[in-house]
């Protein structure tokens, strides 16, 4: 007898020859993460929910050219890459600073406790680079070289983008302790 | 080691390779400065994680489309392996009593055909697959049933409340509307009695 959890890579196959039934199972499992990863990106609901979207149909039609089933999160993660900045390029001119995410996005609706909007607004001050950083590593676990290869750059662009990013989020979310006051 | 030549960012994440961890941790622990700085990325690392994940407002969700449906031989082709192991399963019932009804012979060497057996494994794990697959969809599918019901629901709950509160500032206001007419004709009354 054979026993064993169906595995995204037997998803991906049966949505090869044809299954949406199968796709579907396959989004449902990797929705809340894209859709929440987008979210944090480019801070607004409306543009998450269509880019999330995109991105499974995009998934959908270029499955086939997936060459190895096992790297699926770090493709679909590339093609959310890419559609998110798509967006943020085509909304921010460019040489535009990238600001903090709009207010009316990070205000209490989104995340009523306390903690979560200094968090929120710690990560709206990041360079939408280092913000994205972060999100792969701290919120989807992805290694340096995945990282890279999902942003198309070196690992040493990927750690700097990272680095930067703790630092600076470190100075609002866990300030020096000089005497309770920083 | 010296401080600066700690990674310390890479040995919190995760990814100091071994042989480096050691000497990482070694250090740290001779370190108060590097210490502090490891409590403060935990601090950091645990409010970012704070952060809630949200569900996605809105279910995404493929329809099937004619372009993408396989064929009708492409079906039939593909109805092999259910097939496959239904005849493997009767092909070891026929072998099963033939080994008992047939007299005993002299024992020679078996025949194996690990080619035909890997062929059979292969049908069974792809049927038991396919099932596995459907049983993953008809649960996800139940799910998002589920889901949508408890949503309509506290829709509906959401919009009695409305209601409730709507029907109450109406009855509010028609009380103040009556109270004011009430003082109005008390005042005209008022007015019109020293006349008489």
């Amino acid at each position: 007898m054979i026993f064993r959890e169906v595995e995204d890579r037997d998803l991906i196959a049966k949505t090869r020859k044809g299954h949406v039934d199968a796709y579907n199972v396959l989004v449902s499992r990797w929705e809340k993460r894209v859709f929440n990863y987008l979210l944090r990106l480019v801070g607004n609901r409306e543009d998450a929910l269509d880019l999330s979207q995109d991105v499974f149909l995009k998934a959908y039609q270029n499955l086939k050219k997936l060459e190895d089933p096992a790297k699926f999160a770090g493709w679909l993660f590339r093609i959310a890459h890419n559609e998110a900045f798509s967006l943020l390029r085509k909304n921010r001119p460019e040489g535009e600073i990238a600001g903090e995410l709009k207010s009316g996005e990070s205000s209490g609706r989104m995340f009523p406790i306390e903690l979560n909007l200094a968090v929120q607004s710690a990560l709206g001050r990041l360079s939408d680079d280092q913000r994205e950083a972060v999100l792969l590593k701290v919120y989807q676990g992805f290694k340096f070289e995945e990282m890279a290869e999902i942003l198309s750059c070196p690992v040493s662009t990927v750690k700097s983008r990272l680095y930067t990013a703790l630092d600076l989020l470190k100075q609002t979310l866990a300030p020096v302790n000089t005497g309770g006051t920083e | 080691m010296n401080c600066s030549s700690v990674d310390l960012k890479a040995y919190f994440l995760g990814e100091s390779a071994r042989t480096e961890k050691s000497s990482v941790e070694d250090h740290i622990r001779a370190c108060e400065s590097c210490r502090e700085e490891l409590e403060r990325l935990r601090l950091t690392d645990a409010a970012l994680r704070s952060l809630i994940e949200e569900e996605a407002p809105q279910r995404i969700a493929f329809v099937s489309d004619k372009v993408f449906e396989p064929r009708w031989y492409e079906t039939i082709w593909r109805s092999g392996p259910a097939m496959g192991f239904a005849s493997a399963v009767l092909l070891a019932g026929a072998i099963l009593v033939h080994g008992f009804a047939r007299d005993a012979a002299p024992v020679t060497a078996p025949i194996v055909n690990t080619a035909q057996i890997e062929q059979t494994v292969q049908r069974e794990v792809n049927a038991r697959l396919d099932s596995a697959v459907a049983q993953a969809v008809s649960a996800t599918e139940a799910q998002q049933t589920e889901r949508m019901a408890s949503l309509l629901d506290a829709a509906e709950k959401r919009f009695e409340a409305k209601r409730q509160d709507d029907m109450a500032v109406v009855q509010q206001a028609a009380k103040v509307y009556e109270e004011r007419t009430a003082r109005l004709l008390v005042a005209v009354n008022d007015r019109e009695t020293p006349a008489q």
